[in-house]
């Protein structure tokens, strides 16, 4: 497995985490999403003629599906990790299929920084740098706002530095 | 010349004509299916119903078409960029930087064709709606709009003008017949590569599969799976046919000229320096053959969703001759020694069928990527061209200790991927190719 962390090994000793802040944020948004769930479960349990067994049934899935989710949060965001290098940006991200892109500063077009209601309640924001390509995965999300914002800054000028566009 | 294109100037005239004849046939034939009832109650014939009701729509589109033509104008103004005025209702200024442009294509659909007319489309480098087209110009006039914004285009990226600063003849000449010829597609090639296509070949087999099924147990159920499976090849094979027949490449003043299409005739100059990368595609029953299929991702090219940026630059042909046009827009290239670097046996685990096939390669200019089993596609960037890399790997090649490299390109058809390559080589195979990409564009700059 140490093969494993070579390919997907910061350039330094770690990588740049994202706040804890972010899995806050997302597990608040999974509870608001489980409003719905737990209310089709209030029905199956109190609506006359549905049989306990798939009430139960229903329950079970329910819950486990939101340990797992629940659980699963907290590793996708420590999951995530970004790197500045002299020349480029290297962000990390994913458990199962894991995934590490590089970005030379001269290729981006724009940097965006944007974050949502639950985000901003919490204090979190994503950058995300466009290339002009479609594919470029490269979105930082979690990060606190006056990080994020210094983070546009130096991009946002590096690129001007290096711009080279298409 | 640009004095007299700063005067602010209409189509031609007769354009809300053209506009009324297209329209004609579709509402006759649609007349025609529909118009029965009109033609009971009444006691008309339908012919007559199909004839009067298709003259009135076309009554209608001509005068909407007089008044949309009426107020449109065109013009360079004074920055030299292209000026487009237009709408009814709600106008529309608009503005076409000349020093973002993509690409000026003369297009002669079939109705404007009936009166040797064209409509010129120009495409500027932005995020939305950057193309103009202006219809129906008189082929001379298209002709010299094109070289003008042709050679306004080139001194603002700071190239030379083209010999003699004017239109020049071979670029002008209606029929490529006066330029150098590079390639050409005799139609017979052309279906027969378009019937061996792999897709094609395979939904034509299963139709025969499902034919044969349904004659042995003799239900009628298989017919209507055999008119979709055997439908949509033919309808696409045919659609394509009327596309790239005629298919000619010449070499203009600015780069390629492609001229194709038997209804609509499709006129394109490809901007070498606006390509940005190259695949080779080459189906199963091509390849014994030797045939090959050139297309080309062409940064901006606007295009229908999931084809933005295709640019076809050979439909068919032998390698060789695909190998000379490859060497007209990229010439750093040499597509026949390019040192292919295989995937290690283990990725059989992975990719049981293509194995043997994946590899990449890198030279000084270029990286480049073979996928594909039964559709084998070569597929070529430099490394000015390429955006991001990407490192991704999967569950199971984790087990297997594999990775993928993704090489990000502008969007378009090419793709090139490391597919399941040695875990070893993977990072250091995508920060050498991120450093190079840097370095690749410092020096072209």
């Amino acid at each position: 497995m140490t093969s494993v962390d070579d390919a997907f090994r910061p350039p330094q000793d770690t990588w740049n985490p994202v706040s804890p802040r972010l899995t806050t944020a997302r597990r608040l948004t999974l509870l608001l999403g489980y409003l719905i769930v737990v209310g089709i479960g209030v029905v199956l349990w109190f609506f006359p003629g549905i049989p306990r067994p798939i009430a139960w049934a229903y329950s079970g899935v329910a819950l486990a599906v939101f340990v797992w989710a629940w659980w699963l949060i907290g590793r996708r965001v420590r999951s995530y990790g970004y790197a500045e290098r002299e020349d480029d940006l290297l962000v990390v991200n994913g458990i199962l299929v894991r995934r590490l892109t590089i970005v030379p500063y001269g290729r981006m077009q724009l940097v965006d920084l944007r974050s949502g209601p639950i985000d901003r309640m919490l204090g979190v924001s994503t950058v995300q740098l466009h290339t002009a390509a479609a594919t470029t995965d490269a979105t930082i999300p979690g990060l606190l706002p006056d990080e994020a914002a210094a983070l546009r800054d130096r991009l946002a000028a590096r690129g001007e530095v290096r711009s080279a566009g298409l | 010349m640009t004095d007299v294109l700063a005067v602010p100037r209409r189509t031609v005239p007769i354009t809300p004509l053209v506009y009324a004849v297209q329209f004609i046939p579709a509402v006759f034939i649609a007349l025609l299916a529909v118009g029965g009832g009109i033609a009971d109650r009444t006691g008309v014939p339908l012919v007559i119903v199909a004839f009067v009701g298709s003259g009135f729509a076309a009554a209608v589109t001509a005068a909407i078409g007089w008044w949309s033509w009426a107020r449109l104008t065109y013009y360079i103004d004074a920055d030299g960029d292209l000026r487009v005025d237009s709408g009814i209702l709600q106008r529309q200024l608009r503005r076409l930087q000349l020093s973002r442009l993509q690409s000026v294509d003369v297009v002669a659909p079939l109705a404007a064709r009936l009166f040797g007319l064209v409509e010129l489309r120009v495409e500027v480098a932005g995020i939305g709606d950057s193309r103009a087209t202006l219809r129906y110009l008189n082929r001379g006039d298209a002709q010299e709009l094109r070289a003008h914004i042709l050679d306004r285009a080139a001194l603002l990226r700071g190239e030379a003008p083209p010999v003699g600063e004017g239109p020049e003849p071979g670029d002008e000449a209606p029929t490529p017949s006066s330029s150098e010829v590079l390639a050409q597609v005799p139609s017979g090639r052309l279906m027969g590569g378009l019937l061996l296509r792999s897709s094609t070949a395979g939904l034509l087999l299963l139709t025969a599969v499902v034919i044969a099924g349904t004659v042995f147990t003799q239900g009628p159920a298989g017919l209507v799976v055999a008119l979709i499976t055997g439908g949509v090849p033919i309808f696409s094979v045919l659609t394509e046919f009327l596309t790239f027949a005629g298919f000619v490449v010449t070499r203009g003043s600015r780069g390629l000229r492609v001229r194709h299409g038997l209804l609509q005739v499709n006129s394109r100059t490809i901007p070498t320096g606006r390509v940005q990368g190259v695949q080779l595609v080459a189906p199963l029953l091509w390849r014994r053959y030797g045939w090959v299929r050139v297309e080309l991702t062409i940064a901006g090219l606007g295009g229908e969703a999931g084809d933005a940026g295709r640019a076809v630059l050979l439909p068919v042909g032998s390698r060789q001759t695909a190998l000379d046009l490859i060497a007209e827009v990229l010439p750093e290239v040499d597509l026949d020694s390019l040192p292919w670097q295989s995937v290690p046996s283990r990725a059989r685990r992975r990719a049981p069928i293509q194995w043997r096939v994946l590899a990449y390669a890198v030279t000084d200019a270029v990286i480049a990527s073979r996928r594909g089993r039964i559709t084998r596609r070569i597929a070529v960037a430099p490394h000015a061209r390429v955006q991001s890399v990407r490192v991704t790997q999967g569950p199971w090649e984790r087990s297997l200790a594999l990775a993928s490299v993704h090489v990000d390109l502008a969007p378009g058809p090419v793709q090139v991927i490391a597919s399941h390559i040695d875990l070893a080589q993977a990072r250091p195979l995508a920060d050498a190719e991120a450093d190079r990409a840097r370095r690749a564009r410092l020096g072209s700059t």
